[in-house]
């Protein structure tokens, strides 16, 4: 029986891609918190933009990712939270270097 | 736990399609409605509406596709009514009910503010603030052509709709950037030049004056440092260097850019005299060069989200979008060098471009279904 953990999760999330930007959600720093019990995966995550139309197609997307790494009676959950706000300091490293940070911020 | 944090069905995404189609509707009958302004030979449906053009294009096609975007990104059935009533209003002016049409294109205008401002709630961001006022701005230019003013003097309310929505979605993808204290403040005072400019036309009204001249070279102005804005900081000098679809997406970016600086330049030291080669000049700089190059770009990541087809990307999407600069270009050739049949060779080459990308985008969506790819590819 496949072990679920966070390090699986976040590798799945990872593949979900904001294709404007090119970078991955997780690096981005779209994903607040993962809660795995052995019945449910907890996904809560914001978005940069309420007006964006992309919302729906990210949260399907992490379904159907999730979903492929995840044994079948596992049920997955997205949240989509707005409270606190994304800033851009949740960026990972990798994701500030591609938009030209230096390192110290 | 918001609405959106569910899969949605994808049939319930297909229910969508009726309202898209109304707003390509609008869009072809507005481009040969176009070319028959030009003198080209039209079939009649198209002919006969050349003098609706201009808000087809604006009204007809831009406000279905932005206010069902948004319609989309609140979630809330109320908000289709926008897309629905725009679509409404391309039908009535096709059918025989151009007099009714302004008034539902109003409508959609405002529920379109209405969406914005329930967003204005969840988010109170300077960008959502922006889209508001770019919503608001298509209620005004189109009450005031609702209440008899022709298409050429509200038109600079219809771009500053435009351009306000492009700048809002740029200021919000700037946060990927460095934040910038210099950026934010020259944002603001682009902002309140464009905005300023606009209102400066209105007091005109009451005294039954077309807009003045001010309003239009400050416009033009303000149209050019937006342009120098976003050359500096907007996010795509940065995913440039990115692969395949993010690439993609800011050559379309950076090339509208241009197109933006073009339209601003030649507002600014023309002004905007309909009949005037620099009216067709300026107008087509910024609508076909700087508004649809971002349509362009943004398609395949839009399409996807309104209505969960999938859209990979592909090289050939360039194709029209090399034809669409290049075709502009001999437009505005054409227009600076005085000579109509260049111009028009180059309206019919943006064309083109136009239906170019409308197959190409629809082969890609073919494409994937033979290839049995069921989800829209994201990266």
């Amino acid at each position: 029986m496949t072990v679920v953990n966070e390090h699986m999760v976040r590798d799945a999330l990872s593949r979900v891609v904001d294709p404007e930007a090119g970078v991955n959600i997780v690096d981005l720093g779209l994903v607040y918190g993962i809660d795995i019990s052995p019945t449910r995966v907890q996904v809560c995550m914001t978005m940069t933009s309420a007006a964006c139309p992309m919302t729906e197609l990210i949260v399907d997307d992490i379904h159907e990712q999730l979903a492929a790494v995840l044994p079948p009676d596992v049920a997955i959950d997205v949240d989509l939270v707005w409270d606190p706000p994304w800033t851009p300091e949740l960026m990972s490293q990798a994701a500030r270097s591609i938009f030209g940070w230096q390192r110290e911020h | 736990l918001s609405v959106a944090g569910r899969p949605v069905a994808r049939r319930a995404a297909l229910e969508r399609l009726p309202l898209l189609l109304l707003g390509f509707a609008a869009l072809i009958v507005g481009t040969g409605a176009g070319l028959a302004r030009l003198a080209w030979p039209m079939p009649s449906a198209m002919a006969q509406a050349a003098g609706w053009h201009g808000p087809l294009m604006v009204c007809g096609f831009f406000g279905v596709v932005i206010s069902l975007e948004r319609a989309v990104a609140v979630g809330r059935l109320w908000t289709y009514a926008a897309p629905l009533l725009a679509g409404l209003g391309t039908a009535l002016a096709l059918h025989g009910g151009g007099a009714l049409a302004p008034w539902f294109y109003l409508g959609a205008s405002a529920v379109l503010l209405l969406a914005t401002l329930s967003v204005l709630k969840r988010q109170r961001e300077g960008f959502v603030l922006m889209l508001a006022m770019a919503a608001a701005c298509w209620s005004v230019g189109t009450a005031l052509w609702a209440l008899g003013a022709a298409v050429h003097e509200v038109v600079l309310w219809w771009l500053g709709f435009l351009v306000l929505t492009i700048a809002g979605e740029r200021l919000e993808l700037s946060r990927f950037m460095p934040p910038s204290v210099a950026a934010l403040r020259w944002f603001a005072i682009i902002a309140a030049g464009l905005l300023l400019s606009l209102a400066s036309s209105l007091p005109l009204w009451w005294h039954n004056a077309a807009a003045g001249p001010w309003a239009v070279h400050g416009f033009g102005v303000a149209l050019l440092a937006l342009a120098g804005w976003l050359a500096r900081y907007d996010i795509a000098r940065r995913t440039v260097r990115q692969r395949g679809l993010a690439r993609y997406i800011a050559l379309c970016l950076l090339s509208g850019y241009v197109w933006l600086a073009v339209g601003g330049a030649v507002m600014a030291s023309a002004g905007l005299e309909p009949g005037r080669p620099s009216y067709d000049a300026a107008l087509h700089a910024l609508l076909l060069g700087f508004v649809f190059s971002m349509v362009f770009g943004h398609a395949p990541i839009v399409f996807p989200a309104v209505l969960r087809v999938a859209l990979p990307y592909h090289l050939v999407f360039y194709v029209p979008l090399i034809l669409l600069h290049a075709s502009l270009a001999l437009r505005l050739v054409g227009d600076a060098s005085g000579s109509f049949t260049v111009a028009r060779w180059g309206a019919i080459g943006s064309a083109l471009a136009l239906a170019a990308f409308l197959v190409v985008m629809l082969s890609a969506v073919l494409r994937s279904r033979r290839t049995g790819s069921t989800r829209p590819t994201m990266a």
